[in-house]
């Protein structure tokens, strides 16, 4: 009798065991998981004088240079990108105004999206620095992430022969990506 | 990718623990005692372990939140909770699994008194620290950490799948010492580590003025040994598997280790005991490739130098140049050394207070046959465990109340803190019918209602044929 207790008291241990439960939780949530990222990255920068301008023309008024950006239209960034700005700042010690002009382009050297920057004149004493944000989201955002290069154009408001001075640029962008599925 | 996300919380906090198995250390109604101190003091003749199924093992989880800490039905939003837990944890934290399957097991008592017992076993083992610098840069990104150097060299993990091949000795040296030797040879099927690791990632202010930010990859040497798994690449799964298992039997990176123990009887009333398990080193000499990736870069994005082209030319390849001169600084390169790496050394020690009925001393006490040379048919005691792991040993101890209910059935609970949490509480059921051997071990019993908010759990069970001494 007392053995049967024991084998009783055995096998009901062993179903304790196996009916253990996971229960309180929600497993759907996974399709709620979603990496909000912010990241922050240097962009293009540039420090030029007159003889950039004048080297193509005494009176050129602008110099253009161009680069790839074959990672805006890869999947990571414009399948997840929620947002992008861009933060320009130029110190400008010409005594003369800018334009500087990005476009961004597509393979076909479409504009998918630009982005102009008044630069305010400024003196070799005291240069003065023009910041600019731009912020681009929502469908401008699907454009711009069709881009895979930027042309990079400034435009002097007048000849700098002759005149002393730079202009630099420092920039950068901070992507906020959503990763999900 | 939300997949992998869950993949990962849900094995991080709910699979199995390290390979610390307080419930069945001391319980030597088992033979499988013996494997975790081969100094144990067994009363068996014989043994054999129903093949298979004498010991089958599953162990592991995380030192730091379990599966509720994530998945729990609640208002505040998953990812909030994610990212919460992720800056509650730290890069000492760590997730494990352990199983083990034992294939054979078997053991004799000669004229001379040695008690061999001897078998193989397939082991996996799997650790990996948590890289808590890498998982916020995923999570949340550089933005709010400008000035914050970001550990690479916190990435930390080491897998092996391998066959243990083991013969062992156990002498009862005299009236009060007990001890046991156990050789291993150990075939490894498939090894992998990146325990060796450092450098940063910091974006900060620039110094240099040429733009914003800079952004510093510094000192970086990062490196990942593997053996056995570079033949696989190009074979289809079936191959693969087939070109696995032949190395079970002699054929894979071999090994050599040593298991150590004793049972010291103090008194009639105290027992102490000791085991160092798996003193030893597999040698990786076959089908071993590592690789390593040293170096040093800062980016402070792309400078453009407005050449004086005419209209028609193109300009510079600033970017391709840029990936290029990243992928200059960053080779990777491929070794085929041999190397050597320590087995994970686990050690036990117990010391335990003997009480109850005498055995045999009562015509009513149902408590006959309690072991070689135990009196008694309870014990309470206290063990230690602590496991060499890449970043440092995990300790654990634990409190246990043993009893020897009849000839049929003992059992022992065990109140371990650990890694992973204060309080643990384990149990273990032995049930002796005839010759045959059944036993069962559990652990995080507190949350058996919802195994969820465990983050260890731990089991094993088996199956075995024994002739006691006694009978």
């Amino acid at each position: 009798m007392k053995k049967n207790l024991y084998l009783l008291f055995l096998f009901t241990v062993i179903a304790f065991l196996f009916s253990a439960c996971v229960k309180d939780t929600d497993f759907n949530q996974t399709d709620d998981i979603a990496l909000t990222t912010v990241l922050e990255l240097d962009f293009i920068f540039f420090n030029i004088n007159s003889q950039n301008f004048t080297d193509l023309g005494i009176n050129n008024t602008t110099v253009s240079d161009t680069t790839d950006l074959d990672f805006l239209d890869s999947g990571i960034v414009s399948e997840n990108i929620i947002r992008a700005d861009f933060y320009f700042r130029n110190t400008n010690s010409f005594p003369v105004s800018f334009l500087a002009q990005y476009q961004f382009l597509n393979d076909n050297n479409e504009i998918k999206y630009e982005v102009i920057v008044p630069v305010q004149a400024g003196n070799n004493i005291d240069p003065v620095i023009t910041e600019f944000t731009e912020i681009i989201e929502n469908n401008a955002l699907v454009n711009f992430t069709m881009a895979t290069k930027v042309v990079v154009n400034t435009i002097a408001t007048s000849s700098l022969n002759n005149i002393n001075g730079n202009l630099d640029l420092q920039s950068k962008a901070t992507y906020y990506l959503r990763i999900e599925e | 990718m939300k997949y992998l996300l869950y993949c990962v919380f849900f094995f991080w906090g709910f699979l199995l623990f390290s390979q610390n198995k307080e419930v069945l250390y001391g319980l030597d109604e088992t033979p499988q005692a013996l494997l975790l101190n081969p100094g144990a003091r067994i009363s068996n003749l014989f043994h054999i372990g129903i093949p298979l199924i004498s010991h089958l093992h599953f162990n592991g989880g995380s030192s730091g939140f379990s599966t509720y800490d994530i998945f729990q039905k609640s208002s505040v939003d998953i990812n909030t909770r994610i990212k919460n837990t992720i800056s509650e944890l730290s890069d000492r934290d760590f997730f494990t699994t352990t199983q083990q399957l034992e294939i054979l097991n078997f053991g004799w008592k000669n004229k001379k008194e040695f008690y061999f017992s001897g078998g193989l076993y397939q082991e996996f083992d799997f650790v990996f620290y948590f890289p808590k610098d890498l998982a916020v840069l995923a999570w949340e990104g550089n933005a709010n950490y400008i000035g914050k150097k970001f550990d690479l060299g916190e990435i930390n993990t080491r897998g092996d799948l391998l066959m243990v091949y083991h013969l062992g000795a156990t002498k009862r040296w005299n009236k009060k010492l007990t001890i046991g030797a156990r050789a291993k040879i150990y075939s490894s099927l498939l090894s992998f580590s990146s325990t060796d690791n450092s450098g940063t990632f910091e974006t900060r202010i620039s110094e240099s003025g040429n733009n914003i930010y800079e952004h510093l990859i510094s000192n970086i040497n990062l490196s990942l040994n593997t053996s056995g798994i570079a033949s696989l690449n190009d074979l289809e799964g079936g191959s693969a598997t087939n070109k696995i298992l032949s190395r079970a039997f002699f054929s894979g990176n071999l090994g050599v280790g040593v298991d150590l123990g004793a049972t010291y009887e103090i008194n009639e009333k105290w027992t102490a005991s000791a085991s160092f398990i798996d003193l030893g080193a597999i040698f990786h000499t076959k089908d071993v490739e590592s690789y390593a990736i040293n170096g040093e870069y800062t980016l402070d994005g792309i400078e453009l130098l407005f050449p004086p082209i005419g209209s028609g030319n193109s300009a510079p390849p600033y970017y391709d140049d840029l990936i290029d001169e990243i992928e200059e600084a960053f080779p990777l390169e491929s070794i085929y050394d041999s190397y050597t790496q320590m087995r994970p050394l686990k050690a036990y020690a117990s010391l335990k207070y003997n009480f109850g009925r005498p055995a045999g001393g009562d015509e009513g006490c149902d408590c006959l046959n309690t072991g070689e040379n135990q009196k008694y048919n309870q014990s309470v005691g206290v063990q230690f465990f602590n496991m060499f792991r890449p970043k440092g040993p995990q300790f654990a101890a634990t409190l246990f109340y043993y009893r020897k209910i009849s000839d049929y059935l003992t059992f022992k609970t065990t109140y371990t803190a650990d890694s992973y949490s204060y309080n643990n509480i384990g149990l273990g059921l032995v049930a002796n019918i005839k010759m045959l051997n059944f036993y069962i071990v559990a652990n995080n019993l507190q949350w058996f209602s919802n195994f969820a908010k465990a983050k260890s759990v731990s089991l094993q069970m088996g199956l075995n044929i024994i002739i006691n001494e006694n009978k």
